[in-house]
């Protein structure tokens, strides 16, 4: 057997762009090179403007998804309002670093638009990533994770600019995941794409190789 | 027990089309601050703007009216949160209305077996929609007991609001009449003749008409004072409701604690 | 792992295969070992693994389904049943035990009307899909399935699809088979006669 984090395959990104996010995954998952499903979504809502991706081991995919639903829930009713992002950052940052030394094989992605607030009437747009233990990196224009990240990197790099309005942003991240994972035999296999805005999400399926 | 039968009423009411729940608040005075209180929705909205007094949302699929210790319903409600998110997490369902009551059932009736610690003086209406068994109305007492309704009521007044019920009730009825018929029971069994949003807190359960999952709505003031003036029972227009106004707090200043153990 | 199984979904019913071998590493002590239990009235488990775990594993899931089921009254439906399943399994992963039992789950979701199809690895992954196959299966079957499945199938399509599958693990594996399988629908769960496979 391999590394956890190579076992299933799969691939996430996110980039900022003119008062929008967006965050994309492939929905491949297999066992090592046997593709299993077409249809495995990595991203997961967590309110009405805030995903995250976790791609990585599969099964703790799973077991990071119902635990963090089951701590934004208890979030949500015990203090009247939903997360931020970079509460919801901290959130499962430290939901990693709790399993230090037995850590879930996943490298998250998160993004969102905070909601406006008197403290801050205009808030920018959101995106981080972290490692497998929680540390958090905040970069300004993408973050990639998963087997694809060496290639996502390479063409994120080209394709991305700033200030993109959110149907060009949709544009640059389904090219960037579609080129990205065609060079990984295990990503691919579709994807899906949500591109957060104000007051709407516009997510779309994606038709990929299935190579 | 004391406490539940002086509280303000809560009356449910089962229709094929959903469930309607509608409570009374006791009106403390016009000293306290509620410009910080929560202000209902739907769905999502409902988790973030409750009724935070008299009607709380259980879980996406139940909510509940409560009667009794104010604070001993808040601990419950946070029990019963907690069961229906535990639920989740094992089972990746919503948890199954009558398994929520069980739950909370089982937690109560602990409290009657054993000497030196006091029951939850709280009685409970759960209203929800599991896709087992639909719609459904339970009500659950102090000693721990439940049982499934068709219509019923509990707190101040109770066994008034339940003959008229009885009388008023078809097998038939549908979501509308359900609304209409639980606001004027209240308007009957409460003192004042005028009802208005700052005395009433009103919820249905649903489903959504585009997803067919359930749908919690705990209507807002202004949406409740448009219902109250469509059957003509009263509807405090928007400029006389100002903070603090006589929108209560706690269930009533005389819950006195006296509960039959 | 020397085992092989198969499960096809239809509309409105599941086909699940296992094959009936038993023993250690090269050596087959038993060729019709009945390697798939039915859980509740309408749901099937698939299994293989270590043959210790695999009895231990799913004695207790079966009987932890039946707790359910006496004390709420209510049939614990395919979907809550997997997420239950899959919990036991990734808590043990990282246990000082973990089971290694890998499964295929079927069953008839009799509220909802849908049938139900679950792959699952020792490390508590779980896909829902509509067709699969486990062990060698993976290797010599997936590919067949491919080709031949559809969402419309019939039963009677999906049992030569079955045979077919069944075919390719006697043609392309050095390791000799037998097989059985279950029908699973609004019914219940029924034995399904594959003719000359034995």
């Amino acid at each position: 057997m391999g590394s956890p984090m190579e076992m299933n395959g799969g691939s996430v990104i996110a980039m900022t762009g003119k008062d929008c996010v967006a965050i994309a995954s492939d929905l491949r998952l297999g066992q090592q090179a046997v593709g299993l499903s077409a249809d495995f979504e990595k991203v997961f809502p967590i309110n009405n403007q805030l995903y995250v991706g976790l791609p990585g081991f599969a099964t703790d995919t799973y077991t990071l998804r119902e635990h963090l639903r089951f701590r934004v829930n208890m979030y949500r009713m015990k203090e009247e309002r939903e997360i931020t992002p970079k509460t919801f950052a901290h959130l499962l940052s430290s939901t990693l670093y709790e399993k230090r030394f037995g850590p879930y094989f996943i490298e998250p992605v998160i993004a969102g638009i905070p909601a406006p607030s008197a403290i801050d009437p205009d808030p920018k747009p959101f995106i981080c990533n972290m490692d497998t233990i929680g540390c958090i990196t905040t970069p300004k224009d993408f973050v990639v994770a998963g087997t694809a990240t060496d290639k996502l990197y390479g063409v994120a790099e080209g394709l991305w600019e700033p200030d993109l309005e959110p149907e060009d942003l949709f544009e640059t991240i389904s090219q960037t995941l579609l080129a990205a994972v065609d060079r990984d035999c295990i990503s691919g296999w579709g994807a899906v794409v949500h591109v957060i805005t104000k007051d709407k999400i516009i997510t779309r399926h994606l038709k990929g190789r299935m190579d | 027990m004391e406490a539940i039968s002086m509280a303000g009423t809560v009356l449910a009411i089962l229709s094929k089309e959903g469930v309607v729940m509608v409570a009374e608040k006791k009106v403390t005075g016009k000293l306290l601050d509620l410009s910080l209180t929560s202000s209902g929705g739907e769905g999502l909205e409902a988790w973030t703007g409750g009724g935070a007094e008299k009607i709380f949302l259980l879980n996406n699929n139940i909510l509940a009216g409560v009667a009794g210790i104010t604070s001993d319903a808040n601990s419950l409600v946070n029990y019963a949160r907690t069961a229906a998110q535990k639920h989740l997490f094992s089972y990746d369902e919503e948890i199954p209305v009558e398994m929520l009551a069980q739950r909370l059932c089982d937690l109560k009736q602990g409290y009657t077996q054993y000497g030196g610690l006091r029951p939850f003086g709280v009685s409970l209406l759960y209203i929800g929609h599991d896709p087992i068994h639909g719609f459904q109305l339970y009500h659950s007492d102090p000693s721990g007991n439940y049982s499934g309704w068709k219509a019923t009521c509990i707190g101040a007044n109770n066994s008034n609001a339940q003959s008229l019920l009885k009388q008023d009730y078809k097998d038939e009825i549908t979501l509308e009449e359900a609304k209409a018929l639980a606001l004027k029971i209240m308007s009957k069994t409460m003192d004042s003749t005028k009802l208005g949003s700052e005395k009433l807190e009103f919820a249905t359960m649903t489903l959504d008409p585009a997803t067919q999952l359930p749908l919690a709505k705990i209507f807002r003031s202004a949406e409740l004072d448009e219902l109250l003036r469509k059957y003509e029972l009263g509807g405090t227009s928007d400029s006389e409701v100002g903070v603090g106004q006589g929108t209560g707090g706690g269930s009533g200043g005389d819950t006195s604690i006296s509960v039959s153990t | 792992m020397t085992e092989c199984s198969f499960g096809i979904t239809g509309k409105d019913f599941v086909l699940l295969a296992s094959d009936q071998s038993a023993g250690r590493s090269i050596i087959k002590m038993k060729s019709d070992e009945n390697k798939i239990r039915q859980l509740s009235p309408s749901l099937c488990m698939a299994y293989g693994g270590e043959p210790g775990d695999t009895e231990n594993f799913v004695d207790f899931v079966e009987r932890n389904l039946r707790l359910y089921q006496i004390r709420h009254n209510i049939e614990l439906a395919p979907a809550p049943a997997s997420a239950y399943i899959r919990r036991i399994l990734a808590e043990a992963i990282r246990s000082r035990r973990p089971y290694v039992v890998s499964l295929l789950l079927g069953g008839y979701d009799k509220i909802k009307d849908e049938s139900h199809l679950y792959w699952m690895d020792p490390y508590g992954t779980k896909v829902k899909v509509p067709y699969t196959a486990n062990g060698l299966g993976i290797y010599v079957a997936l590919s067949t399935m491919d080709k031949y499945w559809y969402p419309d199938i019939t039963r009677e399509e999906a049992g030569q699809l079955l045979k077919r599958c069944i075919d390719e693990v006697k043609l392309r594996l050095a390791y000799q088979f037998s097989f059985n399988a279950v029908e699973i629908d609004k019914d219940g769960v029924r034995e399904y006669k594959l003719d000359g496979s034995a």
